[in-house]
């Protein structure tokens, strides 16, 4: 490894002595860059950092190594208290996602957004409505069978009192049909039970049921979103992302997207938010990150600046009422 | 078939130059943790564990077990060698073996060690090679009624089985659980016991808790017991390892016993210490000679081994197929499992087959390539222990705190792994069983998301857990096992009036 | 045992030092007794917490403190039988705990060992490292002062070189390595 690193510094250095870049003229990382994770191993933050890495290290974006440090503890609340704790540290940068509104209000974590310093949004995440292959083949169907059960359907999720839980409340809420959430560790524990036929349904991200989607254990019966997903690749022998049709198609009209954004902790200076918001620029413009966007069907967006403080305030605001009115805010 | 083809592939993922290097790197660290005190194969897992976070799955899990197997090859030689179990589960085999070292038989010992052990694996290796298949569509009607049925048969078998005292097992167990909780409840998304700390909020690492309970605690007991280590001449000659081999066939029963055993209680989560002693005390019970044992006996050390490694092999099948793990280090590795991105379950073996089939691989070519490693380097090795334990103890201090450190990069864990460290040495000398609260630790808090979920699926109904055959057997099994002393006291007094009536007639 | 086959013989302390007629310090009476009152309180701590969290059954089920509550009754009730135990057993009350040479050694690796984990914090891990292999060697050891110099560099050395440079595992560091840009 160290070899290498040698290599890419040198590569690196030599980029910059010939191509001058001025983008970057003001500050950059000398130590290693962590990227913090709020999630365990193996979920989609996690897989988004490794990607993150390597790009990076590929293209040569940045002269410093990358580390991914997992903080998933306590469902993620760990790496907000480390960002928090991290005030005026350039070296570590949050990939955060919805938890950033829900685990202040759920858990009464002391953290606000505002204490941090946000750097970009790039993608939105999805979220789709899964049954058992042997289950019911649509909406209707399932709402339908949902209602005529004796026992209340069960729908699985990864934690409690967070997006898949207000999901679920949602659904109820426009149907009227009754479910038991069942909350796991993981999106993964929540895929596998799926497939065993321990719970009739869950809510997972695309790339959190990919695999038994494609080993042809599981059925998408719609998408939590506006639109269709753009990606009209293949990913099963027969069905792509953008075959799935949207909830309000189906006569579910709930929708609700969950930002990937990164954030530098509170107190960085002008220039070291400048440097990041400069390579995560680039970042998405590198084949590995848009390779990697179509396989987790992810929405490109990229928002900095004025633009994402917009977007984090009307978002963290919409989450507040979603979660004040699913009850899950404690007292 | 099928299992042969997937072996054969498992076995071309792994003749690769890089990861055959890997393997031997692994034994060969394996063996060196072993062989030290204070270390062994969970605590040797554990402190490299973060190194391997960076390579890729299948090396990562080769080189681990590698370690794994070098440990507890290792570990017998410290037994044998120095009265010193690395391991709670080669206890066992210091009762004959370190006798037997006394004797001048020492490279006897070693070998019938060295061999047992190899074929204990193999047993339980040929075990996950044809049943891992069919194992894993089992797995898949696995919810969560079944889960805690498992976890239930788990502690309730050491409740049960347990040889010290009744509280004391209920202290351990239950501080474990407690320990267990701290941090974000899971089904309700609340936190609790962290009184307001952010260290507390990620909860007691299971790994931190080990390294300090095992490794800090062990360095303690050894200065105390004043580091005095008596060590014998250990030279194996060929001729010796021949002679051991020639007899192995008189001792078949004893060794087919213990690998049932081994399996069993390894597949059953129930823990490869358990396996030891219960091959031991029953090769004791149908020997013709019970007075022998303990003074030097070969089936002393061939009863123990086999069944350790038979059960710490086997243990990885659950942990593989079911992500539930059978011991100390299957616990360990389930962890690196999920560092790597793998979720241990069902679709492990449709998913990863690499990975897995790499894996049963690494286990046929470990051990053999262990065995011989072991068999020719035994007195390297034991030169180790002429490194005076002054230089050898600060650095095994600093080994557990680096590791410590790694697994959250934080220094709070390396203070509580000092307080561990002082438990583990009070708990060991006031005789409360750190075994127990290790495994209350690990699968506390899944026992008890499983126990809810299922309450949420039943609308809070027990009779879940008696709603299939499945779930009920495994339930039954785990509440006859809390009751064992006393349902073995009543068969016990019936039978001893039986054959008391028949000596009458 | 004969002295002819012992190959191999390790011993720290000065082995003449007196050994078979050191006082006892404690029974394992007292540390049994002291273990279950530790464990009673830190029950009643967590029990007290987790009653707060709400340790009702509703209607999905036991609620987050439910749990922790009662198996905070099981181990205060275990401790409190532990306590009642010790109490009686005269067992225990003949069992020596430590003696005092025991107790000397014991601190002899906690004490270097806890102020190594203090240092790790100021000077980080790799001084803190060296300072307790050199110390130690030197100090309890009674090995001479180039070996444990020595030694200590070489294994500190190695470590760092194993964990930052080629595993990329972040160590706690202090001013020296600071001073050399890591």
């Amino acid at each position: 490894m160290k070899p290498l690193r040698k290599i890419v510094t040198i590569a690196a250095l030599s980029a910059a002595l010939f191509a001058a870049a001025p983008a970057w003229a003001g500050w950059e990382p000398t130590k290693p860059v962590e990227i913090v994770v709020a999630a365990g191993a193996g979920g989609a933050s996690d897989q988004m950092a490794r990607m993150m890495q390597a790009a990076i290290q590929k293209n040569n974006l940045m002269k410093a190594p990358v580390v991914v440090s997992l903080k998933g503890g306590a469902s993620g609340a760990e790496a907000l208290m480390y960002m928090k704790s991290s005030e005026g540290d350039p070296n570590k940068v949050l990939i955060a996602y919805s938890l950033i509104y829900m685990l202040p209000l759920s858990a009464k974590l002391p953290f606000d957004w505002h204490e941090l310093t946000p750097v970009s949004v790039i993608a939105l995440d999805q979220f789709v409505l899964w049954d058992n292959v042997a289950g019911p083949k649509s909406v209707k169907e399932f709402i339908a069978a949902a209602k005529a059960s004796g026992s209340p359907f069960k729908m699985g999720g990864t934690g409690s009192k967070r997006e898949d839980h207000v999901l679920t409340m949602f659904v109820e809420l426009k149907t009227g049909a009754k479910f038991a959430y069942l909350p796991y560790k993981s999106g993964g524990e929540a895929a596998t039970q799926l497939v065993g036929g321990h719970t009739e349904s869950n809510v997972n991200n695309p790339s959190e049921n990919l695999e038994v989607w494609r080993a042809g254990q599981v059925r998408p019966l719609c998408v939590f979103d506006k639109e269709r997903i753009s990606y009209t690749a293949k990913v099963t022998e027969t069905q792509s992302w953008h075959d799935i049709p949207t909830c309000k198609e189906e006569g579910l009209d709930v929708q609700y997207l969950m930002l990937r954004a990164m954030f530098l902790p509170g107190k960085v200076t002008a220039e070291q938010q400048a440097f990041y918001v400069d390579l995560f620029q680039k970042l998405i413009q590198t084949p590995e990150y848009k390779d990697y966007m179509e396989k987790q069907a992810l929405k490109p967006v990229f928002l900095t600046g004025k633009d994402m403080l917009q977007f984090l305030e009307d978002d963290g605001a919409l989450n507040k009422q979603l979660m004040t009115e699913a009850g899950f805010v404690a007292k | 078939m099928e299992a042969f083809g997937l072996l054969l592939h498992g076995f071309a993922v792994l003749l690769t130059w890089k990861t055959l290097l890997l393997m031997m790197v692994g034994l060969v660290l394996g063996v060196f943790v072993g062989v030290l005190p204070g270390l062994g194969g969970p605590n040797g897992v554990a402190i490299l564990l973060p190194l391997t976070f960076t390579m890729d799955p299948t090396s990562a899990i080769v080189m681990l077990s590698c370690i794994y197997w070098g440990a507890l090859f290792g570990g017998a030689i410290t037994s044998i060698l120095f009265n010193i179990p690395g391991e709670a589960w080669s206890v066992a085999t210091t009762f004959d073996g370190y006798p037997m070292a006394q004797q001048g038989r020492a490279a006897e010992a070693l070998t019938a060690a060295f061999t047992s052990s190899f074929i204990g694996s193999l047993v339980a290796v040929l075990l996950i090679t044809f049943l891992a298949p069919w194992i894993s569509s089992f797995a898949l009607r696995f919810g969560p009624p079944e889960f805690f049925a498992v976890y239930l048969l788990t502690f309730c078998s050491f409740v049960g089985l347990g040889r010290e005292d009744k509280h004391k097992t209920v202290i351990s167990m239950s501080l474990g659980l407690l320990l267990a909780g701290i941090g974000m409840d899971t089904v309700s998304g609340q936190l609790r016991m962290t009184f307001g700390s952010t260290d507390l909020l990620r909860g007691i690492n299971f790994l931190v808790a080990v390294i300090g309970l095992f490794g800090i605690s062990e360095i303690l007991l050894t200065m105390e017991e004043r580091l005095a280590l008596h060590g014998h001449a250990a030279s194996i000659s060929l001729r010796t390892v021949l002679s051991v081999w020639k007899d192995l066939p008189k001792y078949w029963m004893t060794l087919l016993r213990s690998s049932v055993i081994g399996c069993w209680l390894g597949i059953t989560p129930g823990g490869a210490i358990a396996a030891s002693f219960m091959g031991y005390n029953l090769a004791k019970r149908f020997a013709k000679d019970q007075e022998s044992f303990g003074k030097g006996r070969i089936e002393g050390v061939f009863a123990p081994e086999t069944a350790a490694h038979a059960s710490g092999t086997s243990a990885l099948l659950p942990m593989l197929a079911l992500g539930i793990p059978g011991s100390g280090t299957a616990a360990i590795l389930l962890g690196g499992l999920m560092v790597w991105g793998l979720n241990p379950g069902p679709l492990l073996f449709v998913e990863h087959k690499d990975f897995v089939w790499g894996l049963i691989a690494s286990m046929y070519l470990g051990n053999v390539v262990g065995l011989v490693l072991v068999l020719t380097t035994v007195p390297i090795f034991a030169s180790i222990l002429r490194v005076p334990f002054a230089a050898v103890a600060p650095m095994i201090v600093v080994s557990c705190a680096i590791g410590a450190y790694a697994i959250q990069n934080a220094m709070f864990d390396v203070w509580l792994m000092l307080g561990f460290g002082v438990v583990g040495y009070v708990f060991k000398k006031i005789k409360i069983p750190l075994a127990p609260f290790t495994l209350a630790l690990v699968l506390g808090s899944r026992a008890e998301d499983a126990f809810r979920q299922s309450m949420i699926i039943s609308g809070g109904d027990m009779k879940v857990f008696w709603s299939n055959g499945l779930v009920g057997t495994i339930t039954t099994l785990a509440i006859l096992l809390l009751f064992w002393p006393v349902i073995d006291r009543v068969v016990g007094g019936l039978r001893l009036r039986n054959s008391a009536a028949k000596v009458e007639a | 045992m004969s002295n002819t086959d012992i190959d191999i013989q390790i011993d720290v302390d000065d082995p003449t030092a007196p050994e078979e007629d050191s006082p006892a310090i404690t029974s394992n009476r007292a540390v049994d007794v002291a273990v279950s009152l530790l464990l009673l309180a830190l029950s009643v701590l967590l029990g007290y917490d987790n009653w707060r969290t709400g340790a009702a059954w509703d209607a999905t089920g036991p609620e987050p403190g439910y749990f922790p509550f009662y198996l905070s009754v099981i181990l205060g009730a275990a401790s409190l039988y532990g306590l009642i135990a010790a109490f009686l057993s005269r067992k225990e009350a003949r069992e020596t705990f430590v003696t005092r040479a025991q107790a000397r050694r014991v601190m002899a690796v906690f004490v270097p060992t806890l102020l190594f984990c203090i240092a790790m914090q100021y000077l980080g891990l790799y001084v803190a490292s060296f300072f307790l292999i050199a110390g130690f060697m030197r100090l309890v050891g009674k090995i001479a002062w180039w070996k444990s110099l020595l030694t200590a560099f070489i294994f500190s050395a190695a470590m760092f070189v194993t964990f930052d440079l080629v595993f990329d595992v972040i160590m706690p560091k202090g001013p020296l390595e600071a001073a050399f840009g890591y």
